[in-house]
């Protein structure tokens, strides 16, 4: 309940380094690496002039505009490369040569062989501490996959405070059809962002709800299973995607026990078959060795690359309410039109998971929420697919259809408005709250 | 009337002389040596034909008359004598230049010719010395047309100038300030070659020289004829030629030197005429050469040894790449970036060239595999980039070169195009781009996503029948207002053509067109723009199972349905029983 992305916002730039309004150029040679962060509010524009480029496996177009802002991204020269680069605010920047690139050329090629050589494709899951590069691992492996042949490998992200294809809070599942938008942090938009500049992704989305697993660790495990359940019968129905593999990218290892249950459940879930372990050391990948069944597994290292920016609660803030912006407004270049609706109190039936932040400790995995403006007030909710009278269990294992965003809650007049993605009346539906809010 | 007879023989074979026939030139001149009675009327006919021909065969008949001239001789010589200067100023001045150098060569025999016979000259004594003064004045007119002195030129003429030196050095060895001469000749050319000087500069150097060179050439002269004087005393009534002069005979500077290399005036050239009778002024080393050359070959163009220059000779190729460099329009190379792809691609086409993932070994997935570095990968890598050598321009994405990956591309790019409009939307009415409202849907249900097909997104050559799999909303709420603009799969029990015909779909994103073809009825929609919900739509319109129907067509077709599947279960029934 106490995370509010939109006021804990830092508008201190993340670091101060050189910035110019005119446009400056940075040649890199083969194999090396330009690292930039670019603060929330600055502007960094790019432009690739020769050579090949390409930003976590995803080669750039030459002399086509990259317009990045709010993230951490580093440009890796194929081939020596020319950038033309322009930003509208001071940003750090670094070129190096000490990138972990070959050894992810590796895993690449590996798992390239499995998916040529059998119709299963590899199910890899990729493990670290936090800030080791996971989600990068799975981004370049990703894009690399659909570089060769055109396979779809299923991306699955089990980490609720990553936001891939979706708003915060939520385990997806994503077949990786087309090219990652580099300019993303979201890897571009999903389907329910109608026409976009590249193709977009049609991704299963599972509302855990919650910023942090321990807060209820069973609701986790049961919206993960519900995810793979999912999964399975996708795998069953299309062979592209058995065939080309799943990319599972997890919390970090901090977040989960530390009896390792839930990566042996992750594991028998999914039929993992290969562990990738992010990290700078082996001590991880040693103590996966002596408690997973390795006869049915491949554990490898790859080695955290240098370029790894350590990030801290208010850039992760930062990247959610940019998600949640995304999902309903869209960005500059895809223009999205929400729906502002107003209704009364009683056209809502809003659920909300138990939490251990919560005092009163039910049974229920599903506790209705008073609606109210101390509850509701700038909430992102969860419209599911049961119908608004259904019961906390069917409520807890629908689908969900989509999110809103309650605006404003007048208690005087019991009257809310809610932005909607899509035009239209407010679904019958019931809603879970989640514990993200959002303040324009 | 004999002679008459002949004259016009002789006349009418003349005018057969269209080119450089030896024979009959011979001919013509045994009849003119059998016909001397004649000699009058023939010699008119030559005169005649060179008057009247066309310029560039008047060589030939040119040639008549010195054949006869020297063969029959007298009383030839006498009557050629008479017009000969005029007739050549004339020819010389209406001729090319290669000719013109044909007739100065032939001049010159007649000189020599005068020399052979000792004193007796070819044609009279007036006659040659007005040709010979024509053409002194026609080289030194020719000359100041010479171009103003370049470095090279310059440099030519020191070394005559430092031959010349040599020359008299030998002949006066004791004379030291002649080795000072040559001193401050090479100096001089050292300087010329060092610095580059202004135009003016090098006239006054030109004209120093040729000052120098006229003294010069002079002194040598004077010892020359005292050196011919002792000779001459030596030799007394020898017809032999002058055994310091064997050379004299192949000395015949061509026009082509007067052109190229300036000769240091008239007194040069004087020289060279006049002395070839036997004062003989020391030619030049390098024309010297160049006239051996040049007799050279032409006695072997003449035995037909040497072949003109064919157009797809390396020579003419040379000379026209000479050419097209010097021109200003050079043809600009493509940007190094561009060949570098070229490069690149090629490079990388035949690094896996032949190599197969399946095949390549040490790609086990294990922690040796990730962490050494494997050369077989190395060259792998390429398959991620170049190996599809042909990159979208707006989106990086690659493609390879086969057929089907070039149909591909093509797709791609047509999608691209259709999308950028989408997303530009269509031009208001003030002519300010409007973007289009974005259709928005929900996220699909668990059921749908595990049935959904990614080329459903992907795929760029869909049909337009193929329909897009949206969000449900529709069968669990049937009652609120979504159907308006969503697809409604439940085709609901029409009540009056009126209602269907409202009916309506959103035209899908992938779609490629505008319009769609109803299957039952053959015509094609085409799409209308809906204010109410800013979305092109198709009007009149159903989709089912993937395909788009006009929904009056659909209803009335569905209304036959049951009576149809009835019909088919009993014609198995039939064919069972038969």
């Amino acid at each position: 309940m106490a995370t509010l992305p939109g006021l804990n916002d830092s508008l201190e730039p993340l670091n101060i380094g050189e910035s110019s309004d005119q446009p400056l150029l940075v040649s890199l040679t083969v194999g090396t690496e330009w690292r930039v962060q670019v603060p929330q509010d600055a502007r960094l524009t790019i432009k690739i002039l020769s050579g090949i480029a390409e930003i976590f496996g995803t080669e750039l177009a030459l002399d086509v505009s990259y317009v990045f802002q709010g993230t951490n991204l580093a440009i890796y020269a194929v081939e020596d490369a020319e950038i033309e680069w322009t930003s509208s605010e001071l940003i750090t920047q670094t070129v190096s040569g000490d990138t972990n690139m070959p050894f992810v050329y590796n895993v690449h090629f590996a798992l390239e062989k499995m998916r040529v050589s059998s119709f299963e494709g590899p199910r890899v899951l990729i493990v670290g501490d936090s800030c080791t590069g996971k989600t990068t691992l799975a981004k370049t492996l990703c894009a690399y996959a659909l570089k060769i042949k055109a396979y779809q490998p299923l991306m699955i992200n089990l980490n609720p405070q990553e936001c891939i294809y979706s708003p915060p809070g939520c385990l997806t599942a994503t077949p990786i059809s087309d090219l990652i938008d580099v300019t993303y942090n979201t890897w571009g938009q999903s389907m329910t962002s109608g026409a976009t500049r590249l193709h977009n992704k049609q991704p299963l989305v599972k509302n855990f709800g919650l910023e942090n697993i321990h807060e209820n660790r069973e609701l986790y495990m049961t919206t993960m299973r519900s995810l793979a359940d999912s999964v399975r019968l996708r795998l069953s129905n299309d062979a592209a995607i058995r065939r080309s593999g799943l990319i599972i990218d997890t919390p970090a290892m901090e977040q989960l026990s530390d009896d390792f249950s839930e990566l042996k459940e992750i594991i028998s879930l999914f039929k993992v078959n290969a562990i990738i372990v992010c990290g700078h050391d082996d001590s991880l990948a040693m103590r996966l060795n002596g408690v997973l069944p390795v006869e049915a597994l491949t554990i490898v290292r790859v080695p955290t690359s240098s370029g790894v920016v350590k990030t801290d609660d208010v850039y992760k803030r930062a990247l959610q309410r940019n998600a949640i912006r995304e999902y309903f407004y869209g960005d500059s270049r895809t223009v999205l039109s929400p729906y502002t609706i107003g209704v009364d109190f009683d056209m809502l039936r809003v659920w909300q998971p138990k939490s251990a932040l919560n005092t009163n400790d039910s049974p229920e995995a599903l506790m209705p929420v008073e609606v109210n403006a101390s509850n509701l007030q700038h909430a992102v909710v969860a419209i599911t697919y049961s119908s608004r009278r259904a019961s906390a269990d069917e409520v807890l294992k629908s689908s969900i259809l989509g999110y809103a965003l309650i605006m404003d809650v007048n208690d005087a007049k019991k009257k809310l408005k809610v932005l909607l993605p899509v035009p239209g009346r407010l679904p019958d539906m019931a809603m879970i709250l989640t514990a993200f809010r959002y303040l324009e | 009337m004999e002679c008459e007879k002949v004259a016009q023989d002789f006349a009418s074979i003349l005018e057969e002389l269209t080119c450089n026939s030896r024979p009959i030139i011979t001919t013509l001149t045994k009849t003119a040596e059998e016909n001397i009675s004649c000699a009058q009327k023939i010699v008119d006919a030559i005169e005649k034909r060179i008057e009247r021909c066309v310029p560039n065969q008047k060589l030939y008949a040119f040639y008549v008359l010195d054949s006869i001239c020297k063969n029959a001789g007298s009383p030839y010589t006498i009557y050629f004598s008479r017009n000969l200067a005029k007739l050549y100023k004339r020819t010389y001045l209406l001729v090319d230049n290669q000719t013109r150098s044909s007739l100065i060569r032939l001049f010159q025999t007649w000189l020599q010719h005068s020399a052979n016979s000792m004193g007796d000259h070819l044609f009279g004594k007036e006659a040659l010395d007005a040709i010979e003064q024509f053409l002194i004045k026609a080289s030194s007119l020719h000359q100041k047309k010479v171009a103003p002195p370049t470095v090279p030129g310059l440099l030519r003429e020191i070394d005559k100038l430092t031959m010349l030196t040599r020359e008299r050095i030998s002949q006066s060895p004791q004379d030291p300030r002649l080795n000072t001469k040559i001193m401050v000749l090479k100096q001089l050319k050292q300087e010329l070659q060092r610095e580059s000087m202004a135009p003016q500069a090098l006239q006054q150097v030109q004209s120093q020289l040729r000052k120098i060179f006229a003294q010069e050439q002079q002194v040598l002269q004077k010892q020359q004829q005292q050196l011919q004087l002792q000779k001459a005393q030596k030799h007394l009534l020898q017809h032999s030629q002058p055994s310091s002069t064997p050379s004299s005979q192949e000395q015949t500077p061509t026009p082509k030197d007067i052109e190229s290399v300036p000769l240091f005036g008239s007194a040069s050239i004087s020289s060279s005429f006049f002395l070839n009778a036997g004062n003989v002024a020391p030619p030049s080393e390098p024309s010297r050469q160049l006239s051996r050359v040049q007799s050279l070959y032409e006695a072997l163009s003449k035995e037909g040894l040497i072949h003109p220059i064919a157009d797809q000779s390396v020579v003419t190729l040379d000379r026209i790449l000479l050419q097209s460099s010097n021109d200003s329009q050079k043809t600009t190379l493509p940007p190094l970036s561009l060949l570098k792809d070229i490069l690149g691609d090629v490079k990388s086409h035949f690094s896996v060239y032949g190599v197969d993932i399946l095949n390549t070994s040490n790609l086990q997935l294990c922690q040796q595999t990730v962490i050494q570095e494997n050369s077989a990968i190395i060259q792998l890598r390429h398959m991620l980039y170049r190996y599809k050598p042909n990159k979208c321009s707006s989106c990086g994405k690659r493609f390879g070169t086969s057929e089907d990956e070039k149909k591909e591309e093509r797709d791609h790019l047509d999608w691209h195009f259709r999308i950028n409009k989408r997303i530009k939307g269509t031009s208001g009415a003030n002519g300010a781009a409007i973007k289009n409202i974005q259709s928005r849907n929900w996220y699909l249900d668990d059921t749908q996503w595990q049935n959904f097909n990614d080329e459903e997104i992907v795929s760029t050559t869909r049909s337009e029948n193929d329909s897009v799999t949206l969000a449900k909303l529709d069968a669990s709420s049937a009652h609120d207002g979504f159907s308006k603009n969503q697809q409604n799969k439940n085709i609901e029990p029409a009540d009056n053509e009126a209602n269907l015909i409202k009916k309506s779909v959103v035209v899908p994103e992938s779609s490629e067109e505008m319009s769609f073809q109803c299957p039952i009825c053959r015509e094609v929609q085409s799409a209308v723009y809906d204010d109410d919900i800013g979305e092109w739509i198709w009007p009149n319109c159903v989709e089912s199972q993937g395909k788009y129907f006009h929904s009056t067509c659909f209803h009335e077709t569905i209304k036959d349905a049951p009576r149809q599947a009835l019909h088919q279960d009993l014609e198995r029934l039939k064919g069972l029983a038969g």
